[in-house]
């Protein structure tokens, strides 16, 4: 134990012995979570995506749609003028805007004439989520409308009404009678979430955070093969191997050690999105610890197999950043992995970081608990105990 | 004096390749033995496999009553090794090189720290201890290198090549740290390609070459085989033809062997007076000119010459 001890504190003063480090262990992650996260300080304030919106039917019912946009989790409108959303459009300062053109009322849903106009940017995640809350929030108004419709329809065929004006006020009152009843089915949402199979689900803020975590904490995992690289360029891992040390030690003090580095790092991020970011990590203590320890682990292994096969520290070092930024692009660290086409979207679950990511969000995000977690965890463990083998399997100390 | 080490047979081969060609001696309790041969001779390669890093391909070796083979964990307890390169992490200072190497041999607490004092002393380091090893001379960084293998206090050091590739202060400075060792009690197995080091150091000296050991011996025992011989140096320009003139002086009386390193001509003979002046008019019937030249009585450069036909060279 005395010997592991010695090596985790002899590579820990190695790792920190220049300001660099520090500067990889916690300042960059801290700065890219937060810049990724769209600069939100905390979670008091809007993080919802700004939309433009330009109403100029100036209607009861476009004054309706922008109601439930603006009740929308997704976007945030901002109602202005056709020409100052144009302008931010074309200077690229909005992703998207919304228009809704002069004479869109609830006759013209009515007799189905009624056309919006909606422009994105390409290729724009903001624009994608903006568009779904719209269509979302058209899909509630027109749906209300359908009922008063039907309502009408019904109350004329049992008792004829004795002029148009009383058809048209009945009509309104049940326009509104079926908004209030709308405006009381929260749960009726959540049905239609459970029944999308590619929605998007994403916070800026979450998938920051977790991406961030795991994009900075796998890379130096992977790097574990630029040690072995330099202890056996340097003669030192020879010299070990003639002292009263067992090659199991090494590896043991040498992999827990940066295990251990990277699980301080982990949790300091995750502190981070608690304190700062207002992130519910910590709903359940021991899923979050299962996770962070079967990612960690996940990481190590590979890096502790890329030791065996790769002959210099520079190509170590090269190696490990090229695959950790790699792995964490298409593990979906810095993008929804949902925005992949489908065969990628299958084709990534080879990699380790799409598990840690899936699962960092299961709980920082979709408020998942240590069951919910476990799929996740076995992955990343089986993971672990493949590239160990090959690791220790082809541990070569010269 | 009882054997701390005893080598017998030891075969190394990496393939069809065989490094170590069953070599056998054994290093008495005290003494420093040098293993004395040219690059590639199997010096490394036979510490590595007494060291316990490399498995014998045939034979065995004991050290301090434990088989290198069957209880390798026993041997290195007792063992001290310097490797021939700076084995040492830079970003370390030298006590925390020495905090680190000595925990691997299962130093700890106040014992250890004690240790690294006496060590840090008697490397000449006390006052630069707390510096990082990376900002040291290559001399210092020998030096540390040094100490880390004496921190357990071990029977058995094992020196491979320190000398090489530094200055020759800090040389000197290694070989006197050898000697002093070496009066404290601890046994020295000292690998080198310097003749003269190992002529100053070593009680005895094992000579290798190709892997297989040539001549084993004290320096006199070793010099008595060549007999009474001088060697003679020629040092002739880059511009002449060595091998030209070593193939028409060893048919001259009194020339026993004729060798060529570099620019310059190695003569084993009985009398070099004898020879001198059919020599010079040799090489200038054959139009060579002789820029300067040496005459050695009998030494290990001569014993090496005389057994192997070559000179011992870098």
């Amino acid at each position: 134990m005395r010997k592991i001890l010695a090596i985790i504190i002899k590579d820990a003063i190695m790792r920190f012995s220049g300001f660099s480090e520090l500067l990889f262990f916690i300042i960059l992650p801290i700065i890219f979570t937060f810049l990724l996260a769209g600069g939100t300080p905390s979670g008091d304030e809007d993080a919802r995506i700004r939309l433009l919106v330009v109403d100029e039917a100036q209607t009861a019912l476009s004054a309706q749609i922008v109601s439930e946009l603006a009740a929308s989790s997704a976007v945030r409108p901002e109602v202005v003028s056709r020409a100052d959303a144009e302008e931010q459009f074309s200077q690229r300062r909005a992703s998207s805007i919304f228009i809704i053109p002069a004479g869109l009322d609830t006759a013209s849903l009515q007799e189905g004439t009624a056309a919006v106009d909606f422009r994105q940017q390409p290729n724009n995640l903001n624009a994608s989520i903006a568009q779904r809350a719209i269509q979302t929030a058209l899909r509630r108004v027109s749906s209300a409308v359908s009922a008063a419709n039907t309502a009408v329809s019904q109350r004329e065929e049992a008792m004829p009404f004795a002029s148009d004006a009383e058809k048209a006020a009945y009509f309104d009152q049940s326009l509104e009678l079926a908004r209030e009843l709308q405006e009381d089915t929260p749960q009726r949402v959540t049905v239609i979430r459970a029944a999308t199979p590619d929605q998007v689900e994403y916070d800026p803020r979450a998938n920051s955070s977790a991406g961030q975590l795991i994009t900075w904490v796998f890379i130096p995992l992977f790097g574990i093969s630029e040690l072995f690289a330099y202890e056996r360029a340097t003669g030192t891992l020879r010299r070990l191997l003639t002292t009263p040390t067992r090659k199991a030690t090494y590896l043991l003090g040498t992999i827990s050690g940066q295990v251990l580095m990277a699980i301080v790092q982990m949790l300091l991020l995750v502190g981070f999105g608690i304190l700062v970011m207002k992130l519910a990590w910590g709903r359940d203590p021991l899923a979050l610890a299962v996770m962070l320890v079967c990612s960690a682990l996940a990481a190590a292994a590979i890096g502790s197999a890329m030791g065996a096969f790769v002959k210099t520290s520079g190509q170590a070092n090269g190696l490990s950043i090229m695959l950790g930024m790699v792995m964490a692009l298409m593990g979906g660290c810095w993008y929804p992995i949902e925005l992949f086409p489908p065969a990628i979207q299958t084709f990534v679950k080879v990699l380790p970081t799409t598990w840690a990511m899936q699962g960092m969000l299961d709980l920082v995000l979709r408020g998942g608990g240590l069951v919910d977690i476990l799929p996740e965890a076995g992955v990343l463990l089986g993971f672990a105990a493949v590239f160990f083998a090959v690791g220790v399997w082809r541990f070569r100390y010269e | 004096m009882p054997s701390i080490l005893e080598v017998n047979n030891l075969v190394k081969k990496y393939g069809d390749f065989t490094a170590v060609k069953g070599i056998s001696f054994d290093i008495r309790e005290g003494e420093i033995f040098s293993l004395l041969g040219p690059n590639g001779a199997g010096k490394t390669t036979t510490i590595s496999m007494l060291s316990t890093l490399y498995d014998p391909t045939d034979g065995d070796a004991v050290i301090a009553g434990h088989s290198i083979k069957k209880y390798p964990m026993a041997v290195r307890q007792v063992i001290g090794v310097v490797p021939q390169d700076l084995a040492l992490y830079e970003e370390l200072t030298a006590r925390e090189n020495l905090e680190f190497w000595g925990q691997m041999y299962g130093l700890g607490g106040k014992p250890l720290a004690s240790r690294i004092d006496e060590v840090l002393e008697q490397i000449g380091l006390t006052d630069k201890a707390k510096n990082r090893v990376k900002t040291y001379s290559g001399g210092m960084k020998r030096r540390v290198n040094i100490g880390v293998g004496l921190l357990h206090k071990p029977r058995l050091l094992f020196m491979d090549e320190p000398t090489v590739g530094i200055d020759p202060q800090s040389r000197r400075a290694i070989l006197d740290t050898v000697k002093a060792l070496n009066a404290q009690g601890m046994t020295v197995l000292y690998t080198t390609h310097y003749m003269e080091e190992a002529a100053e150091l070593s009680n005895r000296v094992g000579i290798i070459d190709h892997g297989e050991l040539i001549a084993l011996g004290t320096q006199d025992e070793l010099t008595r085989q060549v007999g009474q011989t001088d060697t003679l140096l020629l040092h002739i320009g880059e511009e002449e033809d060595p091998e030209a003139l070593s193939t028409a002086l060893r048919g001259l009386p009194g020339v026993q062997n004729a060798d060529v390193s570099d620019h310059t001509v190695s003569i084993i003979t009985p009398s070099a007076e004898d020879i001198l002046a059919a020599v010079v008019a040799k090489a200038n019937e054959r139009g060579i000119k002789i820029r300067s030249l040496d005459i050695r009585e009998p030494n290990l450069e001569a014993v090496f010459l005389h057994l192997t036909g070559r000179a011992l060279r870098d």
